[in-house]
């Protein structure tokens, strides 16, 4: 049943309350998807109000975003559909917190800054970071599955979080999973929700794993020539018995931009960082070793003032919002490999930039095989899609897969940005139907238009 | 009995040699290590994915139902045909298929035994971190559908941090291909969801893990206690330093004087609880954290702390550990064993806890868990041949079940719901989380043929555990 927009509005407001329904042009405008805006945005306080949300959606056929900042809003197809946000910038608090068992249970709209200065105080931390940053929210990093190059050392969310409540169309709340740091009742549906970006259900509690902080990190830095020498200094390490947090290769280009400036870069070579943690012992011990390793390639070992990696850190983490700022066409390609191909998909990739003179810059975790991949363009420039299927298709080739993370709307509509899926479509396309049989989460933003 | 043309059919997929039909062969099949229920009609052996998918197909013409097994050495009667049928052994499907180690992984057929892989990279310096205590039976396929842990878990994470991608045969024939050998795959984690369905979804004929490089050194502590209560308040206490052991596990003074009288580890006999516990990583760091460890146990009043010298001395204490169940077996002629978690802050506490209910019920409950997890493996000794004994015994497991749910814990931690504990599921689920896992299950499973009557409760018999005394030993 369609209804006029005035009086779904009105429904809803009724809902939530009057002043968490908001329809000023600017907060609407804040979260557009693909240049489309919605007609409303609502704040629920509580997750029973978000579950009456989605019935009252799934009954008028409303479609919605989940969303917080909008951190994550520019990745996926354009919506088929979008009338309605759902903020859960109000679902913020702390329900279990127990520091001796390492587990914590929290609402979606909590930032994970927030969240680790919280636990920060008993010296814990989730070693997540994400997209965004400290601004990602906790709904929004399990949602798109987001791990930063703390991957290295940690895993990512499917690693951390025990146990998720989620609203469904329906208008119920479903717990899975549970508060133990061990659990294997019943069907592991946290698995499902993680990286399914809104289109199942909305997450309003999740339960986390901590971990305790190591005493000391520590940025180490090796030059490397050349890919190839890129490549057996990724072998070494990882076959080594160290055991990075962080471990990335950076084009000249992204050295520069991690500083947070877009100046040019008088030095040509990539480098290497290596992030460890632990004792002063043990970090001793790893810079030897690391010492060691580059002068082996010939390559003297850096080390990162502490405040200067922090900042870098994070550079790294903003990355998306930061470019967009100052290429405002920027497009990240992200692509996932078998850990070896690393290398070589990025010869591939800076290749196909250099032969269309786009300037680009790579951020590749090598330990974990995630290569992103920035062309830094101000403008859209014709034949861009070319290059980006001729990349996509070097990445299959090496046996991996390239989601198109960020990109202008315009580039959306001729090249599906989350590549094609495997035999395992038709599985998931039930999936979605078993939880939103009306399609009224994110409507066609994901996967084979899911 | 089933038709002889559908044993003929069975044959023709599989070949005479790779299917039981005759009843005194079946008979090993009826039970895995918990419960005995009753016979299959069949048992067929494929080699190759292909030869599952007709079977599959076949059992569905024939409306049977179809259990996938492994070892059978599930403890919550997850690969007993519950409803007869055909129950497809994975023995003859044991070839590694792929090591690929700078890639990390390792494509494996669903029969391959854990503690083979674990020994076909170990020259390399790689091994397949989930190591259930059974890892010298258990196969990787069974790993997959229960979701296994196991010791060295606490730290390395349990199997499904482990798999990458599955091959699945889905109950109408379909061959699908879930995840990838690489992170991120865009699209819903479907590998995420069949680890740990318990064959109830698909049939796993293929899988690909990820392989972990063997640390630099490993010193592993036995910390001994005149009292259990020290024992369990060390766990906690170490965590707090911020200290994670790669295993913590703890085991009591009964069932630590039947493990050495059974396999002569070098146990303490007069004490009244153990830790043993393994640091792992850089050498450096793992002589700081050793140090930490003891001093943390010393401060809890371990009476002694002592060190493994050699990897032969570590062997022996871990082959203790590792057949602790066998070893109980010796003493007593059954025991349950439970698989509850509760949060690790609450050992001293539940440990009192199972203390009192062995008075109450009058049974002898051996205590071992992997503690540093807060995974209790009470094990409840009794005779199957007094029924009335059997009957205290569910009484015990189910007050015990019930604490671990009251202090914010789970009904099973490891060992899966199986059929054994699928009436205890209400305890920790509501009407609409379990009817949200049946309209999941129903997505791949419509029939219901696919492993009938196991992890999800049918009607609604809140808290009963339904396990049967039968020729198995166990319950
Ligand atoms: C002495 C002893 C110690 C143990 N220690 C531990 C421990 O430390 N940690 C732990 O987690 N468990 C432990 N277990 C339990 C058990 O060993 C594990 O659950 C193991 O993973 C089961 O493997 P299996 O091959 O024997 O599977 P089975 O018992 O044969 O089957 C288990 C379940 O998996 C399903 N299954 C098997 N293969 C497939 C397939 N290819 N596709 C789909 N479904 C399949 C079956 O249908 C069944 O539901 C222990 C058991 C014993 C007897």
């Amino acid at each position: 049943m369609t209804l006029a927009v005035e009086s779904w509005r009105t429904e809803l407001a009724s809902l939530v309350g009057e002043s968490r329904l908001v329809t000023e042009p600017e907060a609407c405008a804040a979260l557009a998807a693909d240049g489309k805006v919605p007609n409303c945005v609502v704040y629920p306080p509580t997750a029973k109000q978000v579950a009456a949300v989605l019935r009252y959606a799934a009954e008028h056929d409303l479609a919605i975003i989940p969303c917080r900042n909008g951190t994550k809003l520019s990745t996926g197809n354009p919506p088929r559909r979008y009338d309605l946000a759902l903020s859960l910038k109000d679902l913020n608090h702390v329900w279990h917190y127990e520091p001796a068992d390492l587990t914590i249970s929290v609402e979606p709209g909590m930032k994970l800054g927030d969240f680790q200065h919280f636990v920060g105080r008993d010296r814990l931390w989730l070693p997540l970071d994400p997209r965004g940053g400290v601004r990602a929210s906790i709904g929004g990093i399990i949602a798109a599955n987001a791990a930063g190059p703390l991957r290295q050392g940690f895993g990512g969310p499917r690693d951390m979080v025990l146990g998720l409540k989620i609203a469904t169309t329906d208008g119920k709340i479903v717990k899975t999973g549970g508060r133990v740091v061990k659990n294997v009742a019943g069907y592991d549906l946290i698995k499902l929700l993680i990286g399914s970006y809104g289109t199942l259900g909305v997450i309003v509690e999740a339960n986390f794993k901590l971990y305790p902080k190591p005493a000391e990190r520590v940025t180490f830095t090796v030059r490397v020539g050349t890919l190839a020498i890129a490549r057996e200094l990724r072998r070494s390490i990882l076959s080594s018995p160290l055991d990075a947090l962080r471990l990335v290769l950076l084009d000249s280009t992204a050295i520069v931009l991690t500083r947070g400036t877009a100046k040019a870069n008088e030095q040509k070579d990539a480098e290497v960082w290596v992030e460890v943690g632990g004792s002063r012992r043990v970090i001793e011990r790893c810079e030897r070793d690391l010492g060691q390793l580059g002068r082996g390639i010939g390559a003297p070992l850096g080390r990162l003032e502490v405040r200067e990696a922090e900042a870098a850190w994070d550079h790294i983490s903003n990355l998306s919002a930061w470019l967009e700022g100052v290429y405002p066409d920027v497009i990240v390609l992200k692509a996932a490999l078998p850990i070896a191909a690393g290398e070589e998909f990025l010869s591939h990739a800076q290749q196909q930039a250099e032969g269309e003179r786009i300037p680009a810059a790579s951020f590749a975790q090598v330990g974990v095989g995630i290569v992103h991949f920035c062309l830094l363009q101000e403008k859209l420039i014709p034949g861009l899609e070319g290059l980006i299927s001729r990349t996509r298709k070097a990445a299959v080739d090496l046996g991996g897969t390239l989601l198109i993370e960020h990109c202008p709307t315009q580039l959306k509509g001729r090249l599906d940005v989350w590549g094609t899926p495997g035999d395992d479509f038709e599985a998931m396309h039930k999936m979605k139907s078993a939880w939103d049989p009306k399609g009224i989460l994110v409507p066609g933003r994901f996967v084979g238009g899911l | 009995m089933k038709s002889t043309g559908f044993f003929r059919e069975l044959a023709r997929i599989v070949g005479e040699e790779g299917v039981l039909w005759r009843p005194e062969d079946l008979m090993l099949y009826e039970y895995d290590a918990l419960s005995s229920v009753r016979q299959p009609d069949a048992v067929v052996f494929p080699r190759t994915t292909e030869q599952v998918v007709q079977i599959v197909k076949v059992a569905t013409r024939h409306n049977q139902p179809v259990v996938a097994r492994g070892a059978g050495t599930g403890l919550s009667g997850g690969s007993v045909a519950t409803e007869g049928g055909v129950v497809l052994g994975f023995s003859r499907m044991k070839q590694i298929l792929e090591i690929d180690l700078e890639n990390q992984r390792a494509r494996v057929q669903p029969g391959v035994v854990n503690l083979d892989l674990t020994l076909a990279v170990s020259d390399d310096g790689y091994y397949f971190a989930p190591d259930p205590s059974s890892q010298k039976a258990c196969t990787i396929g069974g790993n997959v559908a229960e979701n296994s842990g196991g010791p060295h878990t606490l730290v390395y994470g349990v199997t499904t941090n482990h798999v990458l991608a599955l091959e699945v045969v889905l109950p109408d024939g379909e061959v699908i291909h879930t995840g990838a050998e690489h992170w991120d795959r865009p699209g819903y984690d479907l590998t995420g969801l069949f680890v740990g369905s318990e064959g109830t979804l698909g049939i796993i004929t293929e899988v690909t893990v990820r392989l972990s490089r063997k640390p630099e050194a490993v010193k592993t502590l036995l910390a001994i206690y005149d009292r259990i209560v020290d024992a369990t308040r060390t766990v906690a206490a170490i965590t707090a330093r911020g200290i994670t052991p790669a295993a913590l596990e703890m085991m009591d003074g009964f069932t630590l004087r039947a493990v050495e009288e059974a396999t002569h580890a070098g146990y303490p006999m007069d004490c009244a609880a153990v830790l043993l516990i393994e640091l792992e990583g850089l050498k450096e760091a793992v002589e700081e954290h050793a140090d930490e460890v003891e001093a943390v146990c010393r401060e809890n009043q371990a009476r002694e702390v002592r060190r493994a010298k050699s990897a032969e001395e570590r062997d022996l204490l871990w082959k203790g550990r590792k057949n602790a169940f066998g070893a109980i077996g010796r003493i007593s002629p059954n025991y349950y064993v439970q698989d509850g978690v509760i949060p690790r802050t609450r050992l001293p506490e539940m440990l009192e806890f199972i203390g009192s209910i062995e008075k109450k019920y009058g049974l002898r409950i051996g205590n071992i868990f992997h503690a540093g997890d807060g995974n209790l493996h009470p094990l409840i000794m009794y005779d199957s041949r007094d029924s009335e004994q059997s009957a205290r015994v569910l009484e015990a497991a189910k007050e015990i079940m019930g604490r671990c749910v009251e202090m914010g814990g789970s009904i099973t931690g490891e060992h899966g719901v199986g059929r054994e504990k699928i009436n205890l599921m209400p305890l920790i689920f509501s009407d609409d989380d379990l009817e949200m896992m049946r309209r999941i299950k129903s997505l791949f499973n419509a029939s219901g043929r696919l492993n009938p009557g196991k992890l999800l409760p049918t009607g609604k018999m809140c808290g009963e555990l339904r396990v049967q005394a039968g020729a198995g030993g166990v319950l």
